[in-house]
C-alpha cells in the first residue's frame, strides 16, 4: 500500500513547505518544457542538409581597385588562374555565396505581361558559369547543367537558361516537371534546364532558404568586387589562400583579396546564434534541474529531522526501511505530479505568449511531459539519499529523546 | 545594531555551511544568468542618440507598387534623396550609403587595404554630433559641386600620418586623390543607429567621403538594395533613375511643430509623385503616407535588439524566479530549525522587530555574497560568449550600470524570499519553547 492519505493528512498539517516546492515543481516544468522545445528547435535547424560539398568550397573576395582594369577580361583570366592551380577540382566566380547570410534574391513570373502573371516564391539567386554547379557540389536530379557556348555576360542577353531546386520546382509546378519550362524576369524570357536536388540560400532563417535558382550569367564581370568559390579537398584548402594571393597579386597587384573562408565555416558563423541559443539554453535546465535537486534535497533532510520521532516511533511499531524510504517518495511524487500538471499547462500558456509575441512555432504537448518525467527523475534521486538515512534511524533515537 | 546583526548573520550563516552554500549557490547562478542576459539585452537596447534621440529623424516613404511589402521600408531611392536632399526649409539633412573603396597614401610602405566607406553629406556630421580632432567637414557647396573631399578617422589618421594634423594632405581611394578636410576623433556610436542595416554592432566606418560623388564615381553600395519592379540594371544610371532603394535620409527636426510641417510637405511629395504615377499602391492613404521615425522608433522598427534576446531575459528572470522559490524553501527550513533559539531570545526580551531585522540582515548578506559571485559568473560567461560565439564585443563587456544592479537585485531578491520565512520566526511563541525545555 501507498498510504496516501496519511502523507496527505501530514501534508495539509504543514502546507508552506510543500507548497513552495510545488511552486518550484511548476515554474521548473514550465521553463524547461519551453526551454527544451526552442533547443530542439534551432538543433533541427542546424542539422539541415545543405546541398553544398560545405568543407571543399573556398570562397573569398576580390575587389580590383584600378579603374584600367576591364573587369569582365580579368574575370575570364582569374577564372584561369584559379582552375590550373594544383589541386584545384573546380573555380567559379559567383554574385553570392552560399549560407553567407547576405545575397541576391529574385522571384520569376510565369507570363511576361504584368497584369496577369502569377509569380514564383522569392527565391535566392545565384548567378554562374557551367563550372558553378560542379564548384557547389550539388547533385543534378533532372535535366542538364550550362554548357560554355551557353554563359551569358548581360542581363540583357538573349537565351537566358536556369537550373532550379527541386523544392522551388514543387513549390511553383507541383508534380509537374519544371523542365522546358519558360518563365518571365520582366519580359526576359528564361527557360529552366535543370532541377538540382538541394540548394539553399544565404538567410538561414528565410521561410523561402530551400528556393534557389541559377542563371547562366558569369557575375564576375560586373563591377569591381567580387567573389569566387574554388573548390578542393579539405586538405588542401587551408593551403590554397597562399597560392591564390600569390597567382593573383602576380597576375595583377592593384587588388585586395579579403574573406578567405570555407562555407563550412559560413555556415558555422550564420548558425552561430542558434548555436548559442541552444547553448545558453541547455546550461539553463541543466542548472535548473541541478537547483531544484538540491534544494529538494535540503528540504528533505530538514523534515527528516524534524520528523525524527515520528520515523523512529513508526520503527518501532514494525514499519521497514522501504516503508521509511517508500514514505518519502511518495510523498516527493505526489508534489511532483501535481506540480507537473499545473506546471505543463503554465507551460502551454508560456508557449503561446512567445508564440504570439515572437512568432515561435507552438510548444508541442510532449515537451511539457518529457519535462515532467525528468523532473520525476531527478527528484527521485534527490530524495532517495537523505531518505535512505531517514530509514537508518533506529527505533530507540527516536524514543530516547521523549 | 547593524553591526552586530551583521556579526550574527555571519556566525548564523557558518554554523549551517552546507545550508548556507546552497542558498548562496542558487541565488548566485540565478544572478549570474539574469544578468548576462540582462547585460545584453541593455546594450542592444541601448540608445546612443540619448537626449537628441527625438531631434534626430529618418525618413521613409510609402514608394511602392501593389502588394509589394506591408511595413515602410528603411531605405529610399536615389531619386527621392536627391529631392529631399534638394528641400531647403531643411536645416540638416543628409543622405547616406554605405561602400567599401581601396585606401592608399603616399606612403609606400602601407599596404592598400579595402575599407569601408560611409558616403553622405556634410550635416551628417552635425545630426550625429561628430567630434573632431582637427579640422572639419566639407563646405556646404561640396553637397551641390562635388569634390574630392575626405573625412577621415583618429586611428587612420594615426596610421597613415603618425597622428599629426593632416588637414590639406591626400589620400587615394581606389587611386583617386582626395583632399583630406577634417579628422573625427574617436567615434563608434553602439548600436550602429545611423545605419543598423548592415549589422548593428559593428565597427562605424572611418573614411567619409561626399554623396555628391556618387553618380560620377559610381559607388558600389555595401548594403541592402530592394526593388518592387522589374528594371534593368546595366549601368550605374540605371541604378540612379531606377525605384530601387538603397539610401537611407537624416534629418534634424527640433519642435514638434517642425516635425509636423516636414510631414506635411513630404505627404504632400508622395502624393504627387502618385499623381504622376510612380507609387501606385494605395494600402495606405493620407496621413500615412510618409514615416518620419527618431532613433528610439528607428531601433525598434530595425529590430536591433534580436527577439532571442527578450527571450533569453524572459526566461533567466523565470530562472531567478526559481532560485528565489528555492532559497525560500531553504531560509524557511532553516529558521524554523532556530525556533527555540528564538523562543529564549524573546522570553527574555528581545522585540520581534529585533528578531525579524537581525533575519534580515542575514537573509540580505546571503544575497549579497551570492550577487558577488553571480556578479564573477555573468563575467565569465559574457567572457565565453565573447571568445566560443563570437558575439560582438560591444555587447559582452560588462555594462558599468551591472555594478549597481546586481547587488541591488540579489539583496532584493533574497529579501523577498526571506521576508515570509523571518515573518513566520519572529512569530514564535516563547511559551512554547520554554515549556519544552
Amino acid at each position: 500500500m501507498l498510504h496516501i492519505k496519511p502523507i496527505l493528512s501530514s501534508l495539509m498539517r504543514s502546507k508552506s513547505a510543500p507548497v513552495l516546492l510545488l511552486l518550484q515543481i511548476i515554474l521548473s516544468v514550465a521553463i524547461v518544457a519551453n526551454a527544451s522545445f526552442i533547443i530542439n528547435e534551432r538543433l533541427s535547424l542546424m542539422q539541415r542538409d545543405s546541398g553544398y560539398a560545405e568543407d571543399q568550397i573556398l570562397t573569398f573576395s576580390v575587389y580590383n581597385f584600378d579603374p584600367a582594369i576591364d573587369n569582365a577580361k580579368q574575370n575570364q583570366v582569374d577564372q584561369q588562374i584559379l582552375r590550373s592551380l594544383p589541386n584545384v577540382i573546380d573555380a567559379s566566380s559567383s554574385n553570392m555565396l552560399p549560407l553567407s547570410d547576405s545575397g541576391w534574391m529574385d522571384r520569376y513570373t510565369d507570363s511576361p505581361n504584368e497584369d496577369i502573371a502569377k509569380s514564383t516564391p522569392g527565391f535566392a539567386f545565384y548567378l554562374g558559369n557551367e563550372h558553378l554547379l560542379n564548384v557547389m557540389g550539388a547533385k543534378l536530379i533532372a535535366g542538364r547543367n550550362f554548357t560554355a557556348d551557353e554563359i551569358n555576360t548581360n542581363f540583357s542577353d538573349s537565351g537566358m537558361l536556369a537550373m532550379v531546386s527541386q523544392p522551388l520546382a514543387k513549390a511553383f509546378w507541383g508534380d509537374e516537371s519544371p523542365l522546358g519550362k519558360t518563365v518571365y524576369q520582366g519580359d526576359q524570357a528564361v527557360t529552366i534546364i535543370g532541377v538540382v536536388e538541394k540548394l539553399q540560400g544565404a538567410w538561414v532563417d528565410h521561410e523561402n532558404f530551400e528556393y534557389s535558382v541559377i542563371q547562366n550569367i558569369d557575375f564576375g564581370g560586373y563591377g569591381s568586387n567580387k567573389s569566387y568559390m574554388v573548390r578542393a579537398l579539405p586538405e588542401h584548402t587551408k593551403g590554397l589562400e597562399e597560392a591564390i594571393r600569390k597567382a593573383f597579386h602576380a597576375e595583377n597587384p592593384n587588388r585586395v583579396l579579403d574573406n578567405f573562408q570555407t562555407v563550412a565555416e559560413l555556415r558555422d558563423r550564420t548558425y552561430s546564434n542558434h548555436r548559442l541559443m541552444a547553448t545558453v539554453l541547455s546550461i539553463m535546465v541543466v542548472l535548473l534541474l541541478l537547483i531544484t535537486a538540491l534544494g529538494l534535497t535540503g528540504m528533505v533532510m530538514f523534515n527528516i529531522q524534524r520528523r525524527t520521532k515520528q520515523i523512529g516511533t513508526r520503527r518501532a511499531l514494525g514499519a521497514r526501511k522501504r516503508d521509511i524510504i517508500q514514505y518519502f517518495m511518495v510523498e516527493n511524487y505526489l508534489i511532483c505530479i501535481v506540480g507537473g500538471v499545473i506546471g505543463g499547462m503554465l507551460a502551454l500558456v508560456l508557449g503561446q505568449q512567445l508564440m504570439s509575441l515572437y512568432s515561435l512555432p507552438m510548444v508541442p504537448v510532449i515537451y511539457p511531459i518529457m519535462s515532467v518525467i525528468g523532473l520525476l527523475v531527478v527528484t527521485t534521486f534527490a530524495v532517495i539519499v537523505p531518505a535512505a538515512k531517514a530509514a537508518n534511524i533506529s527505533p530507540a533515537m527516536a524514543t530516547r529523546s521523549v | 545594531m547593524f553591526f552586530y546583526y551583521c556579526d550574527l548573520a555571519w556566525r548564523s550563516i557558518r554554523k549551517t555551511p552546507m545550508l548556507s552554500m546552497l542558498m548562496v549557490l542558487a541565488i548566485s547562478i540565478g544572478i549570474g544568468i539574469t544578468i548576462t542576459t540582462l547585460n545584453v539585452y541593455k546594450t542592444m537596447s541601448y540608445n546612443p542618440a540619448g537626449e537628441r534621440s527625438e531631434m534626430i529623424n529618418s525618413v521613409q516613404l510609402w514608394s511602392q507598387g501593389l502588394d509589394t511589402w506591408d511595413e515602410f521600408s528603411s531605405n529610399i531611392t536615389y531619386m527621392d534623396a536627391m529631392i529631399l536632399r534638394n528641400n531647403v526649409e531643411l536645416e540638416l539633412k543628409a543622405a547616406t550609403f554605405r561602400t567599401g573603396l581601396a585606401l592608399q597614401s603616399d606612403n609606400p610602405k602601407i599596404e592598400p587595404v579595402l575599407n569601408s566607406v560611409r558616403v553622405t553629406d556634410r550635416d551628417f556630421f552635425k545630426i550625429f554630433s561628430v567630434p573632431f580632432l582637427y579640422g572639419s567637414y566639407w563646405d556646404a557647396s561640396v553637397d551641390l559641386r562635388p569634390a574630392y573631399q575626405v573625412v577621415i578617422s583618429q586611428k587612420l589618421n594615426l596610421r597613415f600620418f603618425e597622428g599629426k594634423n593632416s588637414v590639406g594632405k591626400t589620400v587615394f581611394l581606389n587611386r583617386k586623390p582626395y583632399q583630406i578636410v577634417g579628422v573625427i576623433e574617436d567615434w563608434n556610436p553602439q548600436p550602429k543607429y545611423y545605419d543598423p542595416l548592415n549589422g548593428a554592432f559593428n565597427e562605424a566606418e572611418e573614411i567619409f567621403i561626399p554623396f555628391s560623388l556618387t553618380p560620377q564615381e559610381e559607388f558600389e553600395v555595401w548594403g541592402n538594395t530592394n526593388g518592387w519592379r522589374t528594371e534593368p540594371m546595366l549601368t550605374y544610371n540605371d541604378r540612379l533613375v531606377s525605384e530601387k532603394i538603397w539610401i537611407q535620409f537624416w534629418t534634424e527636426l527640433n519642435t514638434v511643430e517642425q516635425k509636423q510641417s516636414y510631414q506635411e510637405w513630404l505627404t504632400r511629395y508622395v502624393e504627387q509623385q502618385r499623381a504622376i504615377g510612380r507609387f501606385t499602391d494605395t494600402a495606405k492613404t493620407i496621413p500615412e503616407l510618409v514615416q518620419i521615425s527618431d532613433v528610439a522608433k528607428w531601433l525598434e522598427d530595425n529590430n536591433v535588439v534580436h527577439k532571442d534576446t527578450k527571450i533569453l531575459v524572459g526566461l533567466s528572470l523565470m530562472f531567478l524566479s526559481v532560485c528565489l522559490v528555492n532559497i525560500l524553501g531553504l531560509l524557511l527550513t532553516k529558521f524554523l530549525k532556530r525556533a527555540p533559539e528564538v523562543g529564549v531570545r524573546r522570553a527574555i526580551g528581545a522585540s520581534r522587530r529585533q528578531i525579524f531585522s537581525q533575519y534580515m540582515v542575514e537573509v540580505g548578506m546571503i544575497g549579497f555574497i551570492g550577487g558577488v559571485i553571480g556578479l564573477l559568473w555573468a563575467w565569465g560567461s559574457l567572457t565565453a560568449l565573447h571568445a566560443y560565439f563570437e558575439v560582438d564585443q560591444s555587447l559582452t563587456g560588462l555594462d558599468a550600470s551591472m555594478w549597481f544592479i546586481t547587488p541591488l537585485i540579489a539583496i532584493s531578491t533574497a529579501v523577498l524570499a526571506g521576508v515570509y520565512p523571518a515573518w513566520v520566526v519572529c512569530r514564535t511563541k516563547p511559551s512554547v519553547y520554554l515549556k519544552a525545555q
